[in-house]
């Protein structure tokens, strides 16, 4: 961004980004990113699959970290490429039914990576979390900062996992000295062509909210979350920041501007209600996500304006009217999912 | 997750900010409205070309396609034509193409083009209006008569089509030929009638026929709710969550609280800073409490420059439904050191009642005599942002519930910190939570600027004696109010 900028990554003259991840949406944009940009050497690209954004930059590895053998796998091809920087996005962007699957992918695979990042001694790590981690209780102050506890109740994996996953960079960057962590926690993610929890929350008709509860939400646009990524690739900045959309917005006037009708429901109903649904698959989250409907998590942005340099293009608002003009198209089957 | 296109991130956000703009715009007008109707599509359109062809409309249903085509085309170079002109006019250089066209050709003046646009649009609506009666395919999808459908669609296929024309009046093409001539038309299955008022060329009238479709159509009533949950809230919020637009729709009842039930009093507002942060700091009262509201409506009224009061209140009200959602778009917020602090950094003007529950949880007997000021948390806020504290006395409130016991136990379930009884309360149900009729006095204290640096705020001496002294301010104060006062609601 800033080419003056002291600290703006000048380990060698093109450094290798790895990104774990890379088919996911954020990975697949990511790398799109980093290939336009003529300063990244090269970019490791490491998943189950190619992601479709690759380029002439981009060599792309097949590595399942949900296997015992990926730890060693991954060390040979850190090494072989020399890669400088790993960014770590290799987590699920909505709750999956399979728990343990998921387990294996968001925690056991993070310790497998960073293990094998330490081997190869990487000397920097972006890693995605989420505010969502800080929990939605009524005692949360109305802006959460950096510094406060993640609260999300470890009951459920989604949360536990990505935690632990969060921990687990905490002691990587404590075992090899010097290292760079930078985590950002993004707020929910929201935009026109993003797939996940929230956006298909919001694609019902009836939108399911709690009786008596108006939460302000916060949302971060897609375009946001992946500048704040490419931006935390570029500027060696350790430390946690949260990536989030300016502004607040009432959950009830969310679901007016995405054009649908809240369906109110008792939250003591609501809970095995949802339970219920989301075994049936029938619901987008499971009903640990329900508090998030009743109660405050919005996160400060603050920090990540002044040290990271980060300027969101979209406010809340604008995130929420986009992703509403793009799904009133999904709608009328005037849009084609691109998959 | 699937990989999905690329959304055309840049790096440099601020690149890409015009957008949201545009597309905030698009999809309100989206999301709030479709036009009605009875409206018409274009009333002042169509007006305007009554005026320009007072004659009416000749029902041509065969030629209409050519017609229109070329009506189309002509409206379309025409607009061509209006942003080339104020392209020229906005761009310096004047080379390229403005250049290779003579001034008198290719910018005719603005009001020229807009005019001859009208018309062509007023002679269009005429045409479609015919067209709609001898039903053509080539509009079938305006189901609904209104244009709304046919029109968009129309305009796209003859843009792609037209050639980028050179000048305003040189028609490059007969348009005839995109339009295949027509085949011989079906009959329209609906019923004549109601359409003939139509191609009369008169405003469509809502007959009985599309009254009852409307009526029938989820669409509508899809839409009529949609506006009635924007009625009575604004679409943006602040940080804390208070809503302008929901305010003003509960004044009339505020403002019945405040001059009419509790008839307030109120001196020595002048007190309150002119500007810039400042805190207020009172005793607490009631055990549904007020006295945020009724603050907040005394600076409101009272104050020279109608400040904005932000009040601070207990955590459970957020605990529990409807209440939290309520209070929050009325001006409260949630009490803690962070909102407070962020409050008074964006120089708020904040109200703090720092007994807290101790204060509204007061028996009938302990009326008046104020309660620890918590752990002086408000002083340490005041030291850290260097506010200056207001001290605030409210009278009346501790009469609206008389508190004869609290049931601690029983509040649990309900996510209350106890369950109050009043001499009406669990007796008439949800009624008897009603306050009283007192009579209110409220009286603003000089400021005090407390002395020290913010490194003081981890004194807990100094905390605790500086919060001691307030409490003092303000027991003083409540004391001289109930002294002068002589009846409970008369005052």
């Amino acid at each position: 961004m800033a080419k003056d900028d002291p600290s703006t990554s000048l380990r060698g003259s093109a450094p290798v980004i790895a990104v774990t991840g890379a088919s996911s949406f954020l990975g697949a944009n990511l790398i799109g990113l980093l290939e336009e940009d003529e300063r990244i050497g090269r970019i490791v690209a490491v998943d189950t699959k190619a992601p479709s954004t690759a380029g002439r930059k981009t060599r792309s590895y097949e590595v399942d970290l949900t296997e015992p053998s990926a730890e060693a796998r991954l060390v040979e091809i850190f090494v072989a490429e020399r890669a400088t920087t790993l960014v770590h996005l290799a987590f699920l962007g909505s709750p999956h039914r399979a728990a343990s699957w998921a387990h294996e992918y968001e925690s056991v695979g993070t310790m497998r990576l960073l293990v094998a990042a330490t081997q190869a001694k990487i000397a920097k790590l972006v890693l995605w979390s989420q505010t969502l981690l800080y929990g939605a209780t009524p005692s949360n102050p109305n802006f959460l900062a950096e510094h406060q506890p993640l609260r999300a109740t470890p009951d459920e994996p989604y949360f536990a996992d990505k935690i632990a996953a969060e921990a687990e960079a905490a002691r990587f960057a404590q075992r090899a000295p010097g290292t760079v962590l930078t985590v950002l926690r993004t707020a929910p993610i929201l935009g026109p062509t993003v797939d996940n929890y929230v956006a298909r929350y919001l694609s019902h008709r009836l939108v399911p909210t709690m009786l008596g509860f108006d939460p302000l939400v916060q949302f971060v646009h897609e375009i946001d979350a992946i500048a704040a990524l490419k931006l935390a690739v570029d500027r060696d900045i350790a430390g946690t920041f949260n990536i989030v959309g300016d502004g607040v917005l009432p959950l009830s006037t969310v679901i007016k501007l995405a054009g649908r009708i809240a369906m109110p429901l008792p939250h003591l109903l609501a809970d095995p209600l949802v339970a219920a649904a989301w075994m049936a698959q029938l619901a987008d989250a499971p009903p640990s996500f329900l508090r998030y409907l009743r109660f405050l998590c919005v996160a400060d942005g603050a920090l990540a304006r002044r040290r990271l340099g980060f300027r969101p293009a979209y406010t809340t608002r604008e995130a929420v009217v986009d992703y509403a003009s793009a799904q009133r198209l999904r709608d009328l089957k005037l849009l084609q999912e691109v998959s | 997750m699937s990989p999905k296109k690329p959304p055309r991130a840049e790096p440099r956000t601020r690149d890409v900010k015009p957008r949201p703009k545009s597309s905030a715009t698009a999809s309100k007008r989206v999301v709030v409205e479709v036009p009605a109707r009875t409206k018409g599509r274009k009333p002042t359109a169509r007006r305007a070309a009554k005026v320009d062809a007072p004659s009416g409309v000749t029902p041509e249903p065969t030629p209409a396609r050519e017609t229109v085509a070329s009506a189309l085309l002509e409206a379309d170079e025409l607009i061509a034509a209006n942003r080339r002109s104020r392209d020229a006019a906005e761009s310096a250089s004047t080379e390229g193409a403005a250049a290779a066209q003579p001034e008198a050709r290719t910018s005719p003046s603005r009001e020229e083009i807009q005019s001859r646009i009208t018309e062509l649009e007023g002679r269009l609506d005429r045409m479609l209006e015919a067209a709609s009666q001898g039903s053509l395919p080539s509009l079938d999808a305006d189901e609904d008569g209104d244009g709304d459908d046919a029109w968009p669609s129309q305009v796209a296929a003859t843009h792609a089509a037209a050639p980028p024309s050179p000048a305003t009046d040189e028609l490059p093409e007969p348009p005839t030929e995109r339009f295949p001539s027509p085949a011989p038309l079906p009959r329209p299955s609906v019923p004549a009638a109601p359409l003939s008022a139509r191609s009369l060329g008169g405003e469509i009238e809502p007959t009985v026929f599309d009254t009852a479709r409307e009526l029938l159509s989820t669409n509508y009533y899809l839409r009529k709710w949609g506006r009635l949950g924007m009625r009575n809230r604004s679409e943006e919020v602040d940080d804390f969550g208070y809503d302008p637009v929901y305010e003003a729709r509960v004044k009339p009842f505020l403002d019945f609280l405040y001059s009419t039930y509790f008839r307030v009093e109120a001196e020595g507002v002048e007190h309150v800073c002119e500007a810039g942060r400042c805190l207020l700091v009172a005793n607490h009262s009631g055990t549904v409490p007020l006295d945020g509201l009724m603050i907040r409506a005394a600076v409101k009224r009272l104050h020279p420059r109608e400040r904005d009061v932000r009040w601070l209140a207990e955590d459970f009200i957020f605990h529990f439904p409807f209440l939290g959602s309520l209070t929050t778009r009325l001006g409260a917020v949630r009490a803690c050191q962070e909102n407070a602090e962020r409050l008074l950094r964006q120089e708020a003007l904040v109200a703090v009642f720092p007994e807290g529950m101790k204060g509204t949880g007061k028996l009938f007997r302990e009326r008046y005599r104020l309660q620890r000021f918590g752990r002086g948390g408000f002083v340490k806020l005041a030291l850290r942002t260097r506010t200056p504290i207001v001290p605030v006395a409210v009278v009346g409130g501790e009469e609206t519930q008389p508190l004869l016991a609290r049931l601690d136990a029983l509040g649990k379930p309900f996510g209350l910190p106890y369950v109050p009884v009043t001499p009406t309360f669990p007796l008439l149900g949800p009624a008897g939570l009603m306050p009283a009729p007192t009579k209110w006095r409220m009286r603003f204290g000089a400021p005090i600027v407390v002395p020290g640096s913010p490194d003081d705020a981890d004194d807990e001496l100094l905390v605790g004696r500086l919060a001691e002294e307030v409490r003092g301010t303000i027991q003083e104060m409540v004391d001289e109010l109930l002294g002068a006062r002589k009846n409970v609601f008369l005052g």
